[in-house]
């Protein structure tokens, strides 16, 4: 069962691999075998509606994809790496190259080769090389890849090293070149089809039957390189209604539903071998305040906003206490997380002097929120505009909209300050504060929401930095200086509450990733 | 007119309309806000993906282009491909029929299963406690917001007393009835029907109330024409004129009316289907809203847009056929 | 103004008719609820946090207790105090039910009577002319009147918000800028969006109506003799066409009223309103926590039902008073 794991070989790093790996064994041993383990059905809230395993990045459709099409490395945020098509990788200058193991099988029955990772990835960078995946724009540093020899792919990659395996982990899958080729539709230029042959993985489990927007029905894959997955049918069905899934599970059409809310935990919980499951997210929700637009140009408004703002309170009230509140741009786990900073405390007090010191006293604002998003955004986006509008000196309005308007506002850049104060949410899926800071705080960062030198100094210097625990030094410095600055009303991270059937051993993930190899019954 | 030559004009009139649907949903997809390669590929992405990709959904072609183009792909029966998933338009909106058509059907049913009789017993109970009590349960019927009733619904049956199910349903009728056909075993069946009887009586209750109201009001008028009193004369006993030809005299213009409320049973689809998950038409529409994804939204409306003007010709036909003086009209 | 006639009709049947005044009763009722929402209600209806001290919404006046999640995540069913200051109870963010059930009205009232003006002022010219000129003119104009049919009105409203979005316009009060109402929200939310996009996708049935009112006026010798004396097509419409054709239209513009009310309380709960402060938009609220808190979806409902309820009564008071013969359709 050892694995051979190269790399930068730290202490932690030697405990966290060893640590994770014999988790897996056991995993292994218990699963695979045992007649019970026959039909597994996870119940998401939303179905893929695309076959292409890289189209999109929605954790739901990640969570059907990855069985088929299985991660280079399996990333948890805050820990090693660990290898599963990828045998070891070497860090180069400007580029990794990567060995891939020798006994990894398409469904299809072709072998798999560096070509072919060095391909799927390229379709994520190169719209010259179809089918064209819209992912192009969340693959960090990632520049290219190309195959050196049958086994060995070779990344170029411009960011910081520690940061590789995060972005490998999350974006590099294989599919086959052949294959793809075949499939992609002449019209569209995309991937599409309804039947069980429209994937081609090289994960533990292949599909049999998938009737789309319905239903997909995988089974394991008899020449995996793997362990064998547990269960003999693994089944992924979706309903976007929380008391729906919920209902599934209760009637015993589901083992296990994603996104339970609140409200539904005691349905859960009343059903006889059914139970939540919770972890913390990496899904933080904050507030944006374009500091080009007035009265968010000044630092003590901004941070009046976070006196403002009763963050535990709303947690309480309104998630029902299934949230964290936040004292930084990135949640704790996070690489560069500053452990040493509080989330701004409520002081309504605090909040009306400093709006008064920031000569903005009597100012009128408009906090625009989307509905159905994040765990009830409407209800929290309601609850902060009235506590900053019960300061004497502050009037704040909310607007509850569809997503695309918020997500347009955020991506509008310093250029457009028709919505300047608004509701997001973002998952540092990286594992990194990186991916928390540089696209909302630097030049060009594709969601920028805040312009400030001194910030934007700092995140760009801990891009330059080799050496793993200076850079971690220097990220925690730029969250600290970010809390300073107040670029947001800080608010909370998401709990993910799952619904599971009692006898199924696993515990959720950070990263709200749900693998059945993990599972066992 | 003869009957052929009406239904040819209304055939025409109907291809007019469709076209009409079609250039209206163009129309509004051209005005609409926002660059449609941001809705494919999302705004950060590089140039030249947006480029490839403006390229292969046709988004460069003038407008007059891809309005052709686009009337061209209708009239094959292509909707082109919708920009979330990338899948068929045609496809997407097929396979969502035969849920709303169960849905539309059953509510249908429950309709004039309770409506006819109601309103025929409150049309000769006139002024007495069960005219009332239908008159009031129709008033109450046709002011109630059906997501509401829905909602309440659950309360009540599902969650407080547990006798339906709530979420959605495992099974579609086809399947059942497969399942029924090859194994013997009817376990689908109920389950299909446990899950639509609520969807299906919110739906339905507003046409319950409409078809009531209709039905009390036309037996009355009907009741106090001539040839009632004369086939009483005649001896023919109450309850058979009551029911023969009262009754299917006053159909007729119910038929009319149910014609043209369709676009109502689809509007109440929709929202009955988000509130009961029901994998329908509308709940797709909804869904196509939320992320504008225009093709899908398109090929949506157009498709309710042939079935509703498709519907009204045989309506219009049967209404023809039943009384001529229509088609001179 | 109103022929003698035509009056005598209507008190007739309003003496006659119990409904009628039900109907009469409850829509000034609601009309004076959103009028003079500031006053009414109890307290400001967007202040979040109404909790007790244990952070538990308040159920309505009279219940005992209320469901609360515990420690492991488990419900578990907990005392309250009777609470003096609620009489509807708090929703899920502890905001007042009983004042945002009054505010509510506002949303619903404002878009369908100004939805429906609007709807009268675009369908009645277009009706009107059409019917008046006839010939080619009435065909293209009818056309497209049918293919506006062809979308069930909810459809067509969604494709329409898709494009323009939701926004609303925020109007001062009045009430609160007199001083009246002490603590109340300084500006009512109207969704200006919803309000045109009700009047775009209903209007068409004002203009059946007035078309076929300006066919059966065509022709009669008044007309007829106008003409002849050179009354110019415009003073004919204005003075004889018009005239002739209000009383099928407020017929039916009453019952288009219920209509829209009911299509903004769909729009609302399908979150596509512009407000917050609005009976559907509440519902859609309530519909998490039929389980828990059932009051929030229930009581905004009560709301929707009495108005349209009102509404329709009045319509058919008016309809068998008047006695036109027309068709609406229901959002």
């Amino acid at each position: 069962m050892a694995r051979k794991v190269k790399g930068r070989a730290t202490r932690r790093s030697f405990l966290m691999t060893t640590g994770a790996a014999s988790a897996v064994a056991v995993a292994g041993c218990l699963g695979g075998e045992g007649p019970d383990d026959d039909e597994f059905v996870i119940t998401l809230s939303q179905f893929p509606d695309t076959v292409d395993p890289i189209d999109h990045i929605t954790g739901d459709y990640f969570d059907v994809f990855d069985h088929v099409y299985e991660p280079l490395f399996d990333v948890q945020p805050g820990e090693e790496p660990e290898t599963r098509v990828v045998e070891d990788w070497e860090h180069g200058d400007g580029a990794v190259e990567l060995r891939l193991r020798d006994d990894v099988q398409f469904h299809d029955g072709q072998d798999l080769t560096a070509e072919d990772v060095a391909f799927t990835l390229e379709r994520q960078i190169d719209p010259e090389v179809g089918p064209a995946s819209s992912q192009v724009a969340g693959l960090g540093s990632i520049e290219g890849a190309e195959a050196v020899d049958d086994s060995t792919v070779r990344f170029e990659y411009s960011g910081a090293p520690a940061l590789a395996e995060y972005e490998f982990g999350n974006y590099a899958r294989a599919m086959s070149r052949e294959w793809t080729d075949d499939q992609e539709s002449a019209e569209s230029g995309e991937i599409v089809g309804n039947s069980a042959d429209v994937f081609n993985g090289t994960g533990p489990y292949e599909v049999v039957d998938f009737t789309p927007d319905t239903e997909i029905v995988l089974e394991p894959f008899d020449d995996y390189w793997g362990d064998e997955p547990p269960f003999d049918r693994l089944v992924f069905n979706a309903d976007e209604e929380s008391s729906g899934r919920v209902a599934a599970l209760e009637t015993g059409e589901s083992d296990l539903t994603i996104n339970v809310l609140p409200e539904d935990v005691q349905t859960v919980q009343d059903t006889e071998d059914a139970e939540v499951r919770t972890v913390t997210s990496f899904r933080n929700i904050f507030c944006p305040m374009k500091n080009e637009a007035e009265p968010f140009d000044s630092r003590e408004f901004r941070q009046a906003m976070n006196y403002a703002v009763d963050n535990a309170g709303i947690i309480d009230d309104v998630l029902s206490g299934f949230g964290e509140p936040m004292s930084q741009p990135v949640p704790p786990g996070v690489n560069g997380y500053n452990p040493d900073l509080d989330p701004y405390p409520y002081d309504p007090d605090e909040a009306a002097s400093l709006v008064e010191e920031s000569g903005y006293g009597g100012a009128e604002i408009e906090l625009v929120a989307p509905q159905g998003r994040y765990l009830n955004d409407a209800d929290v986006a309601q609850t902060v505009a009235d506590q900053i509008d019960q300061l004497e000196n502050v009037s704040c309005d909310v607007d509850v909209v569809d997503f695309g308007v918020v997500s347009d506002a955020n991506s509008a850049g310093m250029d457009d300050y028709e919505i300047p104060f608004f509701m997001i949410g973002w998952g540092v899926i990286t594992g990194d504060t990186d991916y928390g800071v540089s696209g909302f705080f630097q030049e060009g960062g594709g969601v920028q929401t805040f312009r400030d030198e001194e910030l934007d100094q700092a995140i760009e210097e801990s891009k330059g930095i080799d050496d793993p625990e200076e850079r971690e030094q220097q990220l925690q410095a730029v969250n600290e200086l970010a809390r300073e600055k107040a670029p947001w009303i800080f608010l909370h991270l998401q709990e993910s509450i799952y619904g599971v059937r009692q006898d199924v051993q696993w515990e959720p993930r950070e990263d709200e990733t749900i693998w059945a190899w993990e599972m066992s019954q | 007119m003869a009957l052929g030559k009406f239904l040819v004009k209304r055939l025409l009139q109907g291809v007019f309309v469709v076209w009409g649907v079609v250039t209206v949903m163009f129309t509004l997809r051209a005005v609409s806000p926002g660059d449609p390669a941001n809705l494919i590929v999302g705004e950060a992405a590089d140039p030249h993906l947006r480029e490839q990709v403006r390229e292969q959904y046709g988004l460069n072609e003038p407008i007059y282009v891809q309005y052709a183009d686009y009337l061209q792909g209708i009239v094959v029966g292509d909707f082109g491909y919708s920009f979330q998933s990338g899948r068929q338009v045609e496809a997407m909106v097929i396979e969502r029929v035969p849920a709303t058509l169960e849905l539309a059907i059953a509510a249908t049913i429950i309709a004039i299963l309770i409506a006819v009789p109601l309103g025929v017993i409150s049309a000769s109970r006139r002024n007495e406690p069960a005219d009332y009590g239908a008159t009031m349960f129709s008033l109450l019927g046709i002011s109630t917001p059906n997501f509401w009733l829905g909602l309440m619904l659950i309360l009540l049956l599902a969650v407080q007393l547990g006798l339906f199910p709530t979420g959605r349903r495992p099974v579609g009728l086809a399947e059942a009835l497969t399942a029924l056909a090859t194994t013997g075993y009817a376990t689908g069946l109920v389950v299909w029907l446990k899950h639509i009887i609520l969807p299906a009586i919110t739906l339905g209750t507003y046409f319950t109330a409409l078809i009531t109201r209709l039905t009390r009001s036309g037996m009355l008028d009907e009741l106090g024409k001539p040839y009632v009193d004369a086939t009483e004369a005649k001896g023919l006993p109450a309850a058979l004129i009551r029911y023969k030809h009262v009754l299917r005299n006053t159909m007729i213009p119910i038929v009319t009316v149910l014609g043209l409320q369709l676009g109502t049973l689809i509007g109440g689809a929709v929202i009955t289907e988000t509130v009961f998950s029901w994998p329908g038409l509308g709940d797709r529409l909804i869904q196509a809203l939320n992320a504008r994804d225009w093709p899908l939204m398109q090929g949506i409306i157009v498709f309710i847009g042939i079935s509703f003007v498709l519907i009204n010709i045989v309506v219009d036909a049967l209404y023809a056929s039943l009384d001529p003086r229509v088609i001179d009209e | 103004m109103i022929p003698e006639r035509l009056r005598s009709n209507l008190k007739r049947e309003f003496d006659r008719s119990l409904l009628a005044k039900l109907g009469l009763v409850l829509l000034v009722g609601v009309l004076l609820m959103a009028v003079f929402a500031p006053i009414i209600a109890t307290h400001d209806p967007t202040r979040t946090g109404y909790v007790d001290e244990n952070g538990n919404e308040y159920p309505p006046r009279g219940a005992e207790y209320t469901t609360q999640i515990g420690e492991d995540g488990e419900f578990v069913e907990v005392e309250v105090e009777p609470n003096e200051e609620h009489l509807l109870g708090t929703n899920n963010i502890g905001q007042d039910v009983f004042s945002r059930f009054v505010y509510g009205a506002r949303t619903s009232l404002l878009v369908g009577l100004l939805g429906t003006g609007l709807a009268v002022l675009m369908g009645v010219p277009f009706g009107l002319i059409a019917g008046y000129y006839g010939g080619r003119v009435d065909d293209v104009m009818m056309r497209i009147a049918d293919v506006m049919l062809a979308f069930p009105s909810l459809v067509l409203a969604l494709a329409l918000i898709g494009v323009f979005g939701t926004s609303g316009i925020g109007v001062p009060d009045p009430i609160v800028m007199a001083g009246l109402a002490d603590g109340m929200p300084e500006s009512t939310a109207i969704p200006g969006t919803v309000t045109i996009v009700v009047a775009l996708v209903t209007w068409v049935w004002f203009a059946r109506v007035a078309r076929g009112e300006a066919m059966s006026v065509r022709t009669e010798e008044y007309v007829k003799a106008a003409r002849s004396i050179g009354a110019s097509d415009w003073t004919i419409l204005r003075r004889h066409v018009l005239p002739n054709s209000l009383t099928p239209v407020i017929v039916l513009a009453t019952i288009q009223v219920a209509a829209v009310v009911l299509l903004e309380s769909s729009l609302s709960f399908l979150g596509f309103s512009g407000t917050t402060l609005s009976w559907g938009y509440e519902i859609q609220r309530g519909q998490d926590y039929l389980r828990t808190r059932w009051w929030i979806a229930t009581i905004p409902g009560i709301g929707i039902v009495l108005s349209v309820i009102a509404v329709n009564l009045l319509g058919d008071w008016l309809r068998d008073a008047l006695d036109p013969n027309i068709e609406g359709e229901r959002g």
